[in-house]
């Protein structure tokens, strides 16, 4: 471990520092309006909603400009606003800390999350017009719940405690519930907004046990004082937070085996999916991480855990993208295998918890200007989803299109796009462990680019290349297609978030800009060399793989037309991908069905043994009280005599005491 | 003040002790004495239609200035905590606006404007006071209502108001005698003072008069007593006198027995509440609400006082007994309350189990269980003024309908009342995110580390038993089918929806955000 | 003569009226019984200050007996008006408020 930096001592904020507090209170602002001005505020609503928003990337921006003029060992800030609770022990304090990482983090959601602001404004204006007539109350709602998610969401990255950090991952929980049943009308958003409560519920309940356990400890859930003392606590205990904070960052980031309530999710608006369902919010378990670093370096055991955790599912996400046909559900499964690439990385230690948010950073462009480009294409096509009736769109959109298609490249790895960079330094630091794991994480890994590419390469050309399968065909809701070009607001967040997926890599790769930036924070990048494979042999082996992917995608879709519907007689490997590799069916043997018994059980003991002494109890308090109550008699000279019964045992006790 | 100039040394002495009094700091006492004479006077001189304009502008004023008064004392460059009316060579003030006196007259002023809104709110059938006129002959006495309204509640509250807060800050059991009285005689006035059902009204201001007279006589041995054990009816001076040996001790724990009896009494706890019930139920509702809520901060102002600066020291030998009364005032309050059926009496019963919640924080006997039994006031006193003022505005044809079968699916027909009380209820029954909770964090963590675990396994089982009741409530309200000839909701008046907002924004406010009322809470101890 | 016996005598005279509350039932008669235990404490407190040679309890003998004329008032303002109200003075009638 004596590669790894200390955890440095916090400064006091000062300068533009002092008015951190903004960036959590314009957005919070922002939604309390919406949500409280009611119908008054219909008319400017998204505007007040986009304008938070940028204003808080505004101040993050100049926030982050001043840090760099700052020595690497000044740059880590504490700004102390009020305490919390201060009750005896419990002494939480609500305070901010501004420091790399979490600048980092502040840039993406405020930029990013303008970005999302300014598409939806094009988008929900025509989901108005679509379906509930003039009235903008469904949108300015909609507005409401986005700022309120970006100002939960910068709670949980800005808070210096555990506790500031569960607040905000309950409020983003929350955000996210609303979002994915906003259209409380179809049934599979409610249903898929109750999944995706109840598997958070899972995960939260790891992270508040964790944030018990943390306090039993040391007494305090300050990040501070957890991390200077961590080493004190016993190798069993840290081991445990480690694994309940696993199991936190699992439900939060849609990690196996709770990674089945994503997918489902994306049942929300595009916008939604694109902001929080891709490029923030999932992101959130890999923050917890690399965040609790100083809790993770004690623990071989945890992080070994969590390298596992994140191989498997890099590799189920990206085995079952390559079966669906609609087109958010596949992004979402490459979502929840991306996001296994930055748990993998996280897990690795010292030498990945920047390589792990390098690649969130870029994921976070490629993939929301993926969804906002997945948004313009059912945008044009009546909202249809399923890929087997789209073909040929690139003449009709074209700036969707280059755009999705940049994004596409940059996902499946495509040399000096970003993420070439970032995977790349992924599977190579997975290689470089010692032993059987270098060999199995970085195969997972190397593997997982190959499957990334072939499931990319086959939604690319289902739905931008070959014959117009939509010619003639009706919507579920009886229109004909009229693909066409989105409007200004929407294709130019898709343009800017294409630079970002073009240039973002090198920009923050070069010079070690990103790396050298996270090390007040994260420690240094411990560059291991040797290990399975040498480091200069990795990007062509990634690159070499991918390029296979790409290959079997146009032997398998490309080269033949593709059925309408989806073909039934299909092989093992297809089924099981179709079913979701039985993610549901395991959910089901690990938690459903285990949690009916244990009810069912419980419901047993409860009307034998607990209902008899609840209701005994109940009739023992209710009759005494009834017996009690006929000693209020209504007579004062009854008071009377209580009270100078009740004052002389009370006299006679107190004498009692003394004299004996 | 006269009987400090006649002080036992001072007696050959021609020169007369003059007390210094620091004005500014008790500048808001002042402030609320004399606008209670100005308010007499008001009664007896201006003709009677003016009077309620005049005399509701008076008396919101007059709290509002004590509260400018109060705040401009706080902040001001006067060594803040030490003021009052001190005897020239004491050290500590006879009278003593130290933090504790300050913070808890902070919270009666704020407590007593919302309850002064409530009492002059007369939109909701013209209000619910009346002049004493015997009724008609042959008319069903119960629902009598006289007619005219009148305004002598207004006078009466403030001198109640005023007497409060000497009581709370008096550092001599002879002033804090006067004060006890100066509180009551008005309170035993209003009870029955109601317009609808004279006669429970007036049975309740009866009860109220001869049990409060006979707990006061209480009060009063308990004084004489401890004057012959210490030669001194100073805080300070029997807890000096305590610190010896040489004294009959008899008279102290005779003493203090029947001197914490008078107190008990009027904080509704343990053996000593029979009188709650009935005269919270009797007395009209905006009445009920400024005893439930102001009553209490200054008995326990009264009992923190009295039992840190005078009886520490003996503290061991007493805090068995109020453990004992503690428990009984919990469990009396929660499982009679499980089977009433009248929603004020109810609230009544939930006041007493309060009471015993508060009492466990009183006697840790320790800065934590200080701050933390202040915070509890603090929050209980604005939940409770809200939840009274809620039951103001439903009614039916004979007036309020305070049976609980009568609010039986009130959520289908005012969903804003029925969800604001289910708050408040929740409150009570200290459910997180509520000032409710906030305040039994406070006050329980500070009982354990001062090593009362016990007490306070009981009192989570006494929460437990209590949270029963007002979930009923919630559940009658939301899932009953409502009554055919039910009551009705009110549209509440300018001022009964301020006060129950004042109260519910309180709540809300002290359960997310309990730092900044903890912190003024902790500002510093009693001067001894 | 010792001033215990002055005390003995305070103590009786309190138990007196406080038995005094508890059995009658006039209302006037048990307000008087109240005011019974106000004086046998100033009995106490004017000893009191006897024993310890000094006027300190006298003088509050005087602020007890001001507070019970006030409580006087209040009292039977109090009594009168609910006698107004039901032709009787008797505290066992005024019973509608119970359980």
């Amino acid at each position: 471990m004596e590669t790894f930096l200390a955890v440095q001592e916090p400064l006091a904020a000062s300068g533009v520092a002092e008015y951190g507090w903004l960036l959590i209170a314009l957005p919070l602002f922002g939604a309390a309006v919406l949500l409280l001005g009611g119908r008054r505020t219909n008319a400017w609503g998204h505007l007040l909603g986009c304008a938070t928003v940028i204003a808080a990337f505004v101040y993050g921006l100049a926030l982050f400009l001043s840090m760099t003029g700052m020595p690497a060992d000044e740059r880590v800030r504490e700004l102390h606003l009020f305490d919390w609770i201060p009750v005896n022990a419990l002494n939480v304090e609500f305070g901010l800390r501004i420091d790399p990482l979490s600048m980092v983090f502040v840039l993406l959601i405020t930029g990013v999350g303008a970005l999302i602001h300014i598409y939806s404004v094009g988008y929900m204006s025509h989901d108005q017009a679509g379906r509930t007539g003039a009235d903008n109350t469904e949108r300015r709602r909609f507005f409401a719940y986005l700022n309120l998610f970006v100002g939960a969401m910068l709670i949980l990255v800005l808070g210096n405690s555990f506790v500031t950090l569960y607040l905000g991952w309950e409020g983003v929980g929350l955000a996210s519930y609303l979002l994915i049943a906003f259209w409380q009308h179809r049934p599979a958003a409610a249903t898929a907004a109750k999944k995706a409560f109840l598997m958070n519920r899972v995960g939260d309940v790891g992270l508040a046990l964790a944030i018990f356990l943390m306090f039993a400890e040391l007494g305090t859930t300050q990040y501070t004082e957890v991390f200077a003392r961590a080493g004190e606590m016993p190798t069993g205990v840290l081991l445990a937070i480690a694994l309940l904070l696993l199991l936190g960052a699992c439900g939060k980031s849609g990690q196996f085996p709770l990674q089945a309530w994503l997918p489902d999710a994306m049942e929300g608006p595009t916008p939604v999916s694109a902001l929080i369902h891709a490029a923030t919010m999932v992101t959130a378990g890999v923050y917890l991480i690399a965040r609790s670093n100083p809790i993770y370096n004690l623990t071989e055991d945890g992080r070994l855990v969590v390298t596992i955790i994140g191989a498997l599912t890099l590799l189920i996400g990206a085995i079952i993208g390559c079966a669906y046909d609609d087109i958010k559900k596949v992004l979402a499964y490459s979502t929840v295998s991306q996001i296994g690439y930055m748990i993998l990385a996280v897990g690795l230690g010292p030498a990945g918890y920047a390589l792990g948010i390098f690649h969130l950073l870029t994921h976070g462009f490629f993939k929301a200007g993926l969804f906002l480009g997945a948004g313009s294409v059912m945008h044009g096509m009546n909202d249809e989803v399923n890929m087997r009736r789209f073909g040929g769109l690139a003449k009709h959109m074209p700036i969707t299109f280059v755009t999705f298609g940049l994004g596409y490249l940059a996902l499946i790895g495509f040399p000096f796009l970003s993420g070439y960079f970032s995977k790349d330094e992924i599977v190579a630091a997975a290689f470089a462990q010692e032993g059987w794991r270098g060999w199995v994480f970085g195969g997972a890994a190397a593997l997982g680019a190959a499957l990334t590419a072939f499931y990319m390469t086959r939604l690319m050309l289902m739905t931008f290349f070959g014959e117009k399968r939509w010619k003639g065909q009706k919507s579920a809701d009886g229109r004909e297609y009229h693909p066409h070009e989105s409007p200004a607001s929407m294709t130019v967040p898709m343009i800017v978030l294409a630079f970002g997926s073009v240039f973002g890599g090198v920009l923050l790769y070069s010079g070690d800009r990103l790396l050298g930036w996270l090390e007040p924070s994260l420690g240094a990048v411990a560059h291991a060399e040797g290990g399975a494979l040498p480091h200069s042999v990795i990007p062509f082996l990634v690159v070499g793989l991918s390029a296979v992917g790409v290959l079997l995608a146009w032997l398998l879709v490309g080269r033949r037309p593709v059925p309408a519907t989806a073909p039934a007689q299909v092989s093992f490997p297809v089924r099981a991908a179709r079913a979701d590799l039985y993610g549901n069916a395991l959910n089901e043997t690990l938690f459903a069905r285990p949690g009916t018994w244990l009810t069912r059980a419980l419901v047993y003991v409860d009307n034998r043994g607990v209902d008899g002494l609840v209701n005994g109890i109940a009739a023992l308090l209710g009759g005494s009280s009834g017996r009690l109550r006929r000693a209020q008699t209504g007579f004062v000279r009854s008071y009377a005599l209580s009270i100078l019964g009740g004052a002389v045992l009370l006299t006679a006790a107190l004498l009692m005491v003394r004299f004996t | 003040m006269f009987q400090a100039t006649l002080g036992s040394q001072d007696v050959a002495q021609s020169a007369v002790n003059i007390p210094e009094i620091d004005w500014q700091a008790i500048s808001p006492v002042v402030v609320v004495f004399v606008a209670a004479c100005l308010s007499v006077l008001v009664e007896a001189f201006l003709p009677r239609e003016r009077r309620w304009s005049v005399q509701v502008t008076l008396s919101l004023l007059t709290v509002v200035v004590a509260g400018l008064a109060l705040g401009l004392y706080v902040n001001s460059d006067a060594v803040v905590g030490t003021g009052g009316i001190t005897v020239a060579g004491q050290a500590v003030p006879l009278f003593s606006a130290d933090y504790p006196a300050l913070f808890l007259w902070g919270t009666l002023l704020a407590l007593s404007f919302g309850a002064l809104l409530l009492i002059a709110d007369r939109s909701v059938d013209g209000g619910a006071f009346a002049s004493p006129v015997p009724p008609a002959p042959g008319g069903d006495p119960v629902q009598y209502q006289a007619p005219g309204r009148q305004t002598e509640v207004f006078p009466l509250a403030l001198f109640a108001l005023g007497g409060m807060m000497v009581f709370l800050a008096a550092n001599d059991l002879l002033t804090m005698f006067v004060a006890l009285e100066v509180l009551s005689l008005p309170l035993y006035l209003m009870c029955g003072l109601a317009r609808r059902r004279r006669l429970i009204s007036q049975e309740s201001a009866v009860k109220y008069f001869l049990l409060g007279a006979f707990s006061s006589a209480f009060f009063l041995y308990g004084l004489a007593l401890l004057y012959g054990y210490a030669g001194s009816v100073r805080l300070v001076d029997i807890a000096a006198a305590t610190a010896g040996t040489d004294r009959p001790e008899t008279l102290l724990y005779a003493g203090f027995g029947l001197l914490v009896v008078g107190l008990l009494f009027k904080a509704s706890i343990g053996p000593f509440h029979a009188w709650t019930p009935d005269v919270y139920q009797g007395a009209p509702t905006p009445v009920t609400a400024f005893m439930a809520a102001c009553t209490k901060v200054a008995a326990f102002g009264a009992i923190l006082r009295v039992l840190t600066l005078a009886f520490e020291a003996s503290s061991w030998e007493w805090r068995g007994v109020l453990w004992a009364v503690a428990i009984v005032s919990m469990l009396i309050g929660a499982v009679l309350g499980l089977t009433q059926t009248d929603m004020k009496r109810m609230i009544a019963y939930s006041s007493i189990a309060h009471a015993g919640f508060l009492l466990v924080g009183a006697i840790a006997m320790t800065e934590d269980g200080l701050s933390g039994t202040m915070f509890y006031l603090l929050a209980y006193g604005f939940t409770t003024l809200a939840a009274f003022g809620i039951i103001t505005l439903v009614r039916d044809g004979n007036g309020e309908a305070t049976h609980l079968s009568q609010w039986a699916g009130l959520a289908k027909r005012s969903p804003l009342v029925a969800v604001t009380f289910a708050f408040l209820l929740l409150a009570l029954a200290g459910i997180p995110m509520t000032s409710g909770f906030m305040g039994k964090l406070a006050v329980f963590s500070a009982a354990i580390a001062d090593g009362m675990a016990p007490l306070v396994v009981v009192a989570l089982l006494a929460s437990a038993i209590a949270a029963f009741f007002y979930l009923r409530v919630i559940v009658l309200m939301y899932f009953s089918e409502p009554a055919q000839d039910g009551p009705t909701v009110s549209v509440p008046g300018a001022f009964t929806t301020a006060a129950i907002t004042l109260g519910v924004v309180v709540t809300l406010l002290l359960g997310v955000l309990p730092a900044f009322a903890l912190d003024w809470a902790s500002v510093g101890g009693f001067v001894s | 003569m010792t001033p215990t016996y002055y005390l003995l005598l305070s103590a009786l005279l309190f138990t007196i009226g406080a038995v005094g509350v508890l059995v009658r039932r006039n209302a006037i008669v048990v307000f008087m019984c109240v005011e019974l235990m106000l004086n046998a404490v100033n009995l106490s407190l004017v000893t009191f200050a006897r024993i310890n040679g000094e006027l300190d309890g006298q003088i509050m003998a005087f602020f007890v007996m001001v507070v019970a004329a006030a409580e006087v008032v209040v009292g039977l303002a109090i009594i009168m008006s609910i006698f107004k109200t039901r032709r009787s003075a008797s505290v066992d009638d005024a019973n509608l408020l119970k359980y």
